[in-house]
């Protein structure tokens, strides 16, 4: 096994290793942290590396582990988080310069699990400025695709996905608002869901949408973001509105057959629209392998869906934005991005009728999708009509009304933002690569609590496929562009 | 729903934000397009969005 083969290596089977001693906590953190310094400076996964206190942590891990105490399967895992999410021991930037430092001294509660189960923090990784997903540019350097350096990385937990993908580290958390957290999955081909609302804490990290925020897993593989979730989901009597059901062990109910499960195929997020031919050929390819698998799959109608990504800026955007104007926005207009600035003053111009009339459609999209799963255990869609765009296209930068439908309204957007107005578990699986080697992917998503069905969907794919076991061969892809990354940015 | 630049100019002022004249129009397209959309959803919804309650789906105890 070389170096390369353990850095793209499960979480799961890294776990393995470490258990069995034959890989030590210190080698595992060790090599992430070289790979960060090799390719970084291009990829720009990382705002804040905490190198020092990562190494005392594995050397930590490495004597309990040699003692007999042995945690769990997550004790010795390296894993980085979106910067929006507060620890102790780094700055919390939002990927903003209007503030040093957003946190307060504590660790998310979902970071004080995650560090309870032995898993070792990386440090920050990079984001759309505040989260918002509508950066134009970046002040701590523009995240790339470590597929195809010519591609978006998608939007929003963008570091968290690069880093995953790279194998910077073993996996990674993220938020998700609209897509934020399977929209870089999707683009960087590995595995990202957005939890129940409820599910996941939210303490501790900058969530001013606060309808509609959640944090959540981003790994190589299904049986990995089952394992992460089970750590960090659970009540916490910080977040009034985390759910105190109990938390199964997602990762120990993984099957792999779908004998008499029943998916729903969304017309509007999939065949009923026009699709890029990679893509539509990607889609049957893996509803071929869910119906071989024993599941059947009909077409479901969610008329109200299209109008989702205008109700979700006509309340959650307002959410937000009504932060943003108090703070920053009257006083520090132009350190904003002007994507950012832009979004965040539509939405804070929206009427208060307006917005109470769209939390009203947001009710209905959220019950037609309820409905749905009175006959289906599952539904299938995909994450985008398109492959990830070609990073000039794929910037808001928003200067004509021919500018809505394709970077305002974007078709990933689409996809996405039903399920996160309706509030209910979706996640992100690789099904294929473009002739431009940039990942496709299907998403699923289940009844509000239902994780266990959406990974049981997603596993039993992926162990009936191979993408998972791809990985961007770093050499050929970012290599020829690390001597033209000499630029410095804000943050360092 | 066209938004102007003096529209949004004028809407600003009531929540005290002073926004720089290059941006205006980035901001007019914007909200434009959602005010638009909102108008097919009252059209298309409006009867049954007003039978339900705008409650945002966070309850934590809700049944499933």
């Amino acid at each position: 096994m070389n170096n390369n083969e353990l850095s793209y290596m499960s979480m799961v089977e890294q776990a393995k290793l470490i258990k069995k001693k034959e890989i030590s906590p210190v080698d595992l953190v060790k090599l992430c942290l070289d790979r960060i310094e090799q390719w970084d400076g291009v990829l720009r996964a990382w705002i804040t590396v905490c190198s020092e206190h990562a190494l005392e942590q594995a050397k930590k891990a490495e004597t309990e582990i040699a003692k007999g105490n042995y945690r769990g399967p997550l004790h010795g895992i390296p894993y980085g988080v979106k910067d929006q999410i507060m620890t102790k021991n780094a700055p919390t930037t939002m990927a903003s310069i209007i503030e040093k430092d957003f946190g307060t001294g504590i660790d998310a509660t979902c970071i004080e699990k995650l560090n309870a189960a032995g898993a070792i923090l990386l440090g920050k990784n990079n984001l759309h400025e505040f989260g918002k997903g509508s950066s134009v540019a970046f002040h701590f350097g523009e995240p790339k695709n470590p597929w195809n350096l010519k591609y978006e990385p998608s939007h929003s937990s963008t570091g968290s996905g690069i880093a995953t993908a790279a194998g910077m580290v073993s996996g990674a958390l993220g938020e998700d608002t609209g897509g934020s957290i399977r929209g870089p999955a999707w683009a960087n081909g590995i595995v990202g869901i957005r939890p129940t609302f409820g599910r996941v804490s939210r303490y501790g990290g900058i969530m001013y949408a606060w309808s509609q925020d959640t944090i959540g897993p981003m790994t190589r593989t299904v049986e990995d973001n089952a394992l992460m979730m089970e750590v960090i989901a659970g009540h916490d009597p910080k977040d009034p509105l985390s759910s105190k059901r109990p938390v199964p062990e997602y990762s120990k109910l993984l099957t792999e057959d779908l004998k008499g499960i029943r998916l729903g195929l969304v017309r509007e997020m999939s065949i009923g629209r026009e699709l890029h031919p990679e893509v539509d050929k990607s889609l049957h390819d893996a509803l071929d392998v869910l119906r071989s698998l024993g599941a059947t799959i009909q077409e479901v109608s969610l008329s109200k869906a299209k109008y989702a990504v205008a109700l979700q800026m006509l309340t959650s955007d307002v959410d937000v934005s009504s932060m943003f104007v108090k703070h920053w926005l009257r006083d520090r207009w132009d350190e904003f991005d002007y994507g950012t600035r832009t979004r965040l003053a539509a939405a804070a111009l929206v009427p208060g009728s307006i917005y109470s009339r769209a939390m009203r459609g947001r009710a209905l999209v959220r019950n037609e999708v309820l409905e749905t799963f009175k006959t289906y255990d599952g539904l299938i869609s995909l994450m985008n009509f398109v492959p990830p765009l070609l990073l000039d296209d794929s910037r808001e930068t928003i200067h004509s009304d021919q500018d809505v439908g394709t970077r305002m309204f974007k078709s990933r957007r689409i996809c996405t933002y039903p399920f996160s107005i309706a509030n209910v578990p979706a996640l992100s699986v690789p099904t294929g690569f473009t002739k431009e080697d940039v990942p496709m992917s299907i998403q699923i998503a289940g009844k509000p609590f239902n994780e266990e069905m959406v990974y049981r969907i997603a596993h039993a794919y992926q162990m009936a496929t191979t993408w998972h076991t791809r990985h961007p061969d770093l050499g050929k892809t970012v290599g020829p562009a690390l001597a033209k990354s000499e630029l410095k940015f804000a943050g360092e | 729903m066209k938004m102007t630049e003096d529209d949004i100019r004028n809407m600003s002022r009531a929540i005290n934000l002073d926004i720089p004249n290059s941006d205006l129009n980035t901001i007019a397209i914007r909200l434009s397009a959602i005010l638009s959309v909102m108008e097919e959803v009252e059209k298309d919804l409006g009867l049954e969005m007003d039978e339900v309650d705008p409650i945002p789906p966070v309850y934590p105890h809700e049944e499933f």
